[in-house]
């Protein structure tokens, strides 16, 4: 039972209550859409943020975590930051200030406009009751952009959407169809642009034909005083293909969900993420895979390295139904806990309805290989080198499975970057 | 397919009427009313002669369990017990307190007799049975006998009813009960806390290697009845005892309760292994009847270089909560969880450990073998923690189910809590069923199946098998062939 | 002793046709071998031989002894004799190998009406076939194939063969993984398995097996029938130059 007794109001519950109050009326969205938010607000004030109490929440506690929110809301940022992949096309993740041109096969519009339709509401509702950032983000939103990629679309340059803060609130919402057969790269960057807290709401709804293949890159890179809670839902089509990227370094408090239903036979999911935690950041990967036809595979894999009083969470849950028959699901979640004071908490599930299935999943939580550093010391390398390597080694095993080189490359600059500034 | 679908199919089939323990004893029983209230915690309190401490102890319990709210995090479901609807309290009338051998009822030995379980010290000495096993026979909310208590009593164990410890070794009782698993620990803990009636009491004292197995049996035999268990053991500096408890119940549609809990203190050096066969009815094949069983068992490793280790064989109830936990505070100690959780027809599981590391360079292991059939649900729910000053710590886990049939459920949650570096876990899951080739390779040496998935079953469990002791490993491995009656022989 | 008619057999699941027309006649006392590219339906013919549900007969049929198998399942083909020697032999945790032995010499025992074996005449069997297959009694206390290397894997099937003392033996590529010493060791072991009331089907894609298992009887197996039959001077022409030149002539 999900149901927490009533407790007294936080300062946070009650800025986020305020913020509606005063925004309300300049929200997009026609009196359904005011009536959906209304009800979201009027649950929130009832229920609250979600604590230890409530299982999905168990590690990330909300009520204590969240000291405070940001009383202002940001101005719109655009897509200003150079891309991590050169010569990609640069969009804004909200739609505006749009000034690269959009490639044939895929279309793109703004979140307003479907705010405007009648689409909105069911967009909107929430259906889960610890969907906190479900709720959060459609008591809130106000931006974002609808992507449709055509039937059979090939786009050669990297997509890479940004979603910049400025500080203050920013809720924005992404829906992504990939038309069958269609195939892309897109990299979902949450980046800072300001100085000041943000605190940062950002779903997307990806759609993943039948037999197209994508690889979505999650680049979370926020400020180190911001609160940043993504979700990225996908539904995976007949024989598609999805490699879902994630990178997580940066932000203060971070959450990024993964909801994944896989509705058609013979699909492939690769999950990969790098956590690299540092300060007082809490950092939480939660992931719900539903396999809910025959003949899919998943797999997850994790690295994650904490320094400082860092703090990080990944549950992954894998879910399979009764008629989800030779299933094949892999889960592995591996830590270096490199400091004293950092913290790591693992909840790798597995949901078994079917018997014919291969399921399983691994989780590890180690410093480094003390034999592995003498090896390298006996060679004449020094300490803090010869831990940079190991920490390095550790987690470019994920990112090469990226394949793409220019990707690769980038990655593996962008984390060596981090970890000099952090190790 | 085929091959395993003929299995799938008799396993479906499944009367849980092979349960071989379901008949129940007629013998005269006085009972406390019917409900929960203080009058009834005072009259059981009065019953057992008990000082006013104890009164008082269950009372405040009851009086915290008012306000608790029964947990509801687990993946069981069953309809909302009425705590109102239940005996507290029922005995044999013929036993007005604990009994040498020969005064007890005739039917009560026989009832025993029926079940197995050796209670005649002449004939264990006769040599009617292999090796010396102490016995603490528990009929319904009393103890019934304990056999063997003079010899242990020579090497200076003490091994009794808990009713007895409380009169007549109050102190002992009073610093260690509770100091384990708190009063308010948990919903069903509180509640055995204010209402438990009998259990076994075991004080090992410093550097005494416990002479013989000791062993504890349960039976709920009346109706409406719950059970509510309280055991202790203790074990001083550097000493030894190997425990094992077994549990049946008979047959009937109505759902009984049974809600124990079991606290073991190991204090420097010292080791306990403490050994579970637990077979209460499960229900029938559609689900009607079966025991609740809400079981709090946890075990503090206190003193440094301490070990504790927990093995389970858990084939029986409709509904079992149940996660025996080492709580590692010394340094240097060692917990061990080891378990079978074996469900079949419509019965629920939910059972696991929690291994707690507090002290330095400690360390644990936990193996789980979850085997689901019919139409049940299997969940391995762990925990293992290493808080911020358990340098060292290490743990190693291992979690396989096995599903037979396609209408269960297995699932495995485990919590993995690292607060230092210097902590090593390692958790690894598995879930699959019986492989056609495995089975094909058996048959073609022709060997039945039903012989072959016995062995194949057999081989999964293997590692769990050979922590029990070994007079009870061949007991669990024929249980564990009883219970998936149809698909193993 | 083992008579193969029209066999025609197909995979249960998809309905894919391995198996289209065998015909095959192997004596008592004769050691046949069966050779063939891959693909030809080498393996399906030993899964069709001892039972596997996997695959279904669909027309033709099989006799042992003069009597059709098809209605027997797989663990009475096994105890009526019929002994297949893994291409890949199966890994059971937590199954001790001397346990597993047990078990199949009783089971098969109980179904020929026999009584069980003591356990000190269990011990000496196995110890005796162990000997001559050079292997350690420490091995046989392992789980069932669980991280035995290649060749301990073949040896320990021919073990059980011995033990088993079946009629109809079937080695499935036994040659397959292994290297030379660890070949003649398990040859050996199959010569002195050799005897006038037994029947043997050597399966192999390479001819190099039969150096030392000297066949009686030749057989090219090709897309599910055997299209050419003939002495052992047959393999070594198969060796010299491979199978395009017969099938060719088949079609």
């Amino acid at each position: 039972m999900n149901v927490q007794s009533k407790k007294p109001i936080t300062a946070a519950e009650q800025s986020l209550l305020d913020r509606y109050s005063e925004r309300r009326d300049a929200l997009q969205g026609d009196a359904s859409v005011t009536e959906l938010r209304d009800g979201l607000v009027h649950d929130f004030a009832q229920t609250g943020l979600p604590g230890r109490r409530i299982e999905t929440w168990h590690y990330t506690d909300l009520r204590t975590l969240l000291k405070s929110a940001p009383s202002d809301f940001s101005a719109e940022a655009g897509a200003s930051a150079k891309p991590i992949v050169p010569d990609s096309i640069v969009l804004s993740a909200r739609n505006d200030c749009q000034d690269s041109a959009i490639p044939d096969g895929m279309d793109v519009s703004s979140f307003k406009e479907l705010l405007a339709s009648e689409r909105a509401t069911d967009l909107l509702a929430s259906k889960r009751s610890d969907d906190f950032i479900g709720r959060v983000n459609s008591m809130f939103v106000d931006g974002g952009s609808v992507v449709e990629v055509s039937k059979g679309a090939k786009l050669e340059k990297t997509i890479e959407f940004q979603n910049a803060s400025l500080g203050g609130h920013l809720h924005t919402r992404m829906s992504v169809n990939i038309g069958e057969g269609a195939s892309g790269t897109f990299i979902e960057r949450q980046i800072a642009a300001g100085k000041t807290d943000s605190f940062v709401s950002s779903i997307t709804d990806l759609t993943i034909g039948k037999g197209a293949a994508v690889t979505w890159i999650i680049s979370q890179e926020r400020g180190v005083s911001d609160t940043h809670l993504g979700q990225i839902n996908i539904r995976l089509g007949e024989d598609a293909r999805l490699t879902l990227f994630i990178a997580n370094a940066g932000g203060h408090l971070v959450r990024q969900e993964v909801h994944v239903t896989a509705d058609g036979e013979n699909s492939d999911f690769a999950l990969r993420g790098v956590n690299l935690l540092g300060g007082d950041s809490h950092t939480d990967i939660t992931m719900e895979f539903d396999h809910l036809v025959a003949n899919c595979v998943s797999a997850e894999t994790l690295r994650n390295v904490v320094f400082d009083r860092a703090r990080g969470v990944f549950q992954g849950q894998i879910r399979v139904a009764q008629i989800a028959q030779k299933t094949d699901a892999k889960m592995a979640c591996n830590t270096l806990l490199l400091s004293d004071e950092g913290e790591f908490f693992s909840k790798p599930e597995l949901e078994i309805f079917a018997d014919d299935v291969q399921c399983g999943h691994g989780a590890t939580v180690t410093d480094i290989d003390e034999n592995h550093l003498f090896y390298l010391k006996a060679r004449g390398i020094s300490d803090s080198k010869a831990r940079a390597m190991l920490v390095n080694a550790f987690i470019s095993e994920i990112v090469e499975d990226l394949e793409q080189e220019d990707l690769v490359e980038a990655f593996e600059n962008r984390f060596s970057e981090w970890l000099a500034q952090h190790a | 397919m085929p091959a395993v679908q003929e299995t799938i199919d008799q396993v479906r089939q499944i009367d849980v009427d092979q349960y071989k323990y379901g008949f129940e004893t007629l013998i005269e029983m006085e009972k406390a009313p019917k409900g929960l209230n203080e009058d009834i915690i005072r009259f059981i309190s009065a019953k057992k002669d008990e000082p006013e401490w104890m009164l008082e102890w269950r009372l405040n319990a009851y009086r915290r369990w008012l306000t608790m709210e029964a947990p509801s995090w687990a993946r069981v479901e069953y309809p909302k017990i009425d705590f109102n609807d239940i005996y507290y309290y029922a005995a044999p009338k013929s036993m007005a307190g604990p009994k040498t051998l020969d005064e007890v009822d005739p039917e009560l030995l026989r009832t025993y007799e029926k079940l197995g379980i050796p209670l005649r010290e002449q004939e264990i000495l006769a040599g009617v049975q292999e090796s010396k096993i102490a016995v603490d026979a528990v009929f319904d909310s009393v103890s019934v006998v304990t056999t063997f208590k003079k010899e242990l009593a020579k090497a200076g164990v003490i091994f009794m009813s808990i009713s007895e410890a409380i009169r007549e070794h109050p102190d002992l009782v009073r610093k260690y009960l509770g100091s384990v698993v708190p009063v308010t620990d948990n919903y069903y803990a509180t509640l055995n806390s204010a209402v438990f009636t009998d259990g076994s009491f075991v004080f090992v004292p410093k550097g005494v290697r416990c002479p013989m197995e000791l062993s504890t049996y349960f039976r709920i035999n009346e109706k409406n009845t719950g059970q509510f268990e309280r055991t202790l053991i203790i074990c001083e500096e550097a000493a030894y005892v190997s425990y094992l408890e077994g549990c049946t119940a008979p047959q009937r549609d109505e759902n009984q309760l049974h809600a124990a809990v079991v606290e073991l203190v190991a204090l420097e050096d010292a080791e306990i292994k403490y050994s579970t066969v637990q077979n209460w009815f499960p229900g029938d094949s559609e689900g009607k009847g079966g025991i609740y069983n809400f079981v709090t068992k946890r075990g503090d490793c206190r003193g440094a270089n301490s070990k504790i280790s927990w093995t389970q064989v858990e084939t029986g109830s409709a509904i079992t909560w149940k996660y025996p936990s080492c709580i590692l505070r010394g340094d240097n100690s060692r917990g061990e969880f080891y378990s079978i959780a074996v469900s079949n027809g419509r019965q629920q599981i939910d059972s696991g450990t929690k291994m707690i590391h507090l002290g330095k360079n400690t360390s644990s292991r936990i193996i789980s073998k979850g085997i689901s059939a019919g139409k049940s649900n299997n969940t391995y729910r762990g925990q293992v923690s290493a808080h911020r000053k358990a340098t060292n710590a290490r743990n190693f886990t291992q979690c396989d189910s096995l599903l037979i049939g396609n209408n269960c459920g297995a699932h495995t949650v485990p919590y993995i809590e690292a607060r230092n570096s210097t902590a090593q876990f390692e958790h690894e899951a598995t879930t699959s069923k019986i492989s056609e080739d495995q089975l094909f390779y058996c048959l073609q040496r022709g060997i039945p199946e039903e012989e072959a998935i016995a062995l194949i079953v057999n081989g999964f469990v293997k590692e769990v098998i050979q922590e029990l002791p070994m007079e009870f490993a061949v007991e669990a491995q024929k249980l564990i062939g009883i219970s998936l009656e149809g698909s193993v022989g | 002793m083992l008579e193969i008619k029209n066999l025609h057999a197909r995979i249960a699941e998809d309905g894919t046709e391995i198996i289209r027309g065998l015909n095959l006649t192997v004596k008592a006392g004769e050691v046949a071998a069966i050779m063939g590219p891959n693909g030809s339906g080498k393996s399906t013919l030993s899964y069709v031989l001892t039972g596997r549900e996997d695959y279904e007969v669909t027309e033709g049929d099989i006799l042992y002894n003069g009597e059709s198998i098809l209605d027997m399942d797989v663990s009475e083909r096994a105890a009526s004799g019929i002994f297949l020697a893994f291409q890949y032999p199966v890994e059971i945790p937590g199954v001790a190998t001397m346990q597993f032995l047990k078990v199949a010499m009783n089971e098969q025992r109980k179904a020929r009406g026999e009584d069980e074996l003591s356990t000190p005449d269990f011990i000496r069997k196995v110890k005796e076939a162990a000997g001559e297959l050079k292997i350690d009694m420490d091995m046989l206390k392992r789980p069932l194939n669980v991280g035995f290397s290649g060749g301990e894997k073949k040896r320990a099937e021919i073990l059980q063969m011995a033990l088993l003392e079946p009629s109809l033996c079937i080695l499935d590529e036994t040659d397959s993984g292994l290297d030379i010493d660890a070949l003649k060791i398990v040859a050996d072991g199959v010569n002195a398995l050799r005897s006038p009331d037994r029947a043997i089907v050597v399966i192999t894609h390479y001819q190099r097996l039969l150096d030392y298992i000297v066949p009686d009887s030749v057989h090219v197996l090709y897309k599910g029938r055997v299209i050419e039959s003939g002495q052992k001077e047959l393999a070594l022409e198969l060796e010299k130059n491979g199978y395009a030149n017969i099938i060719e002539k088949a079609a």
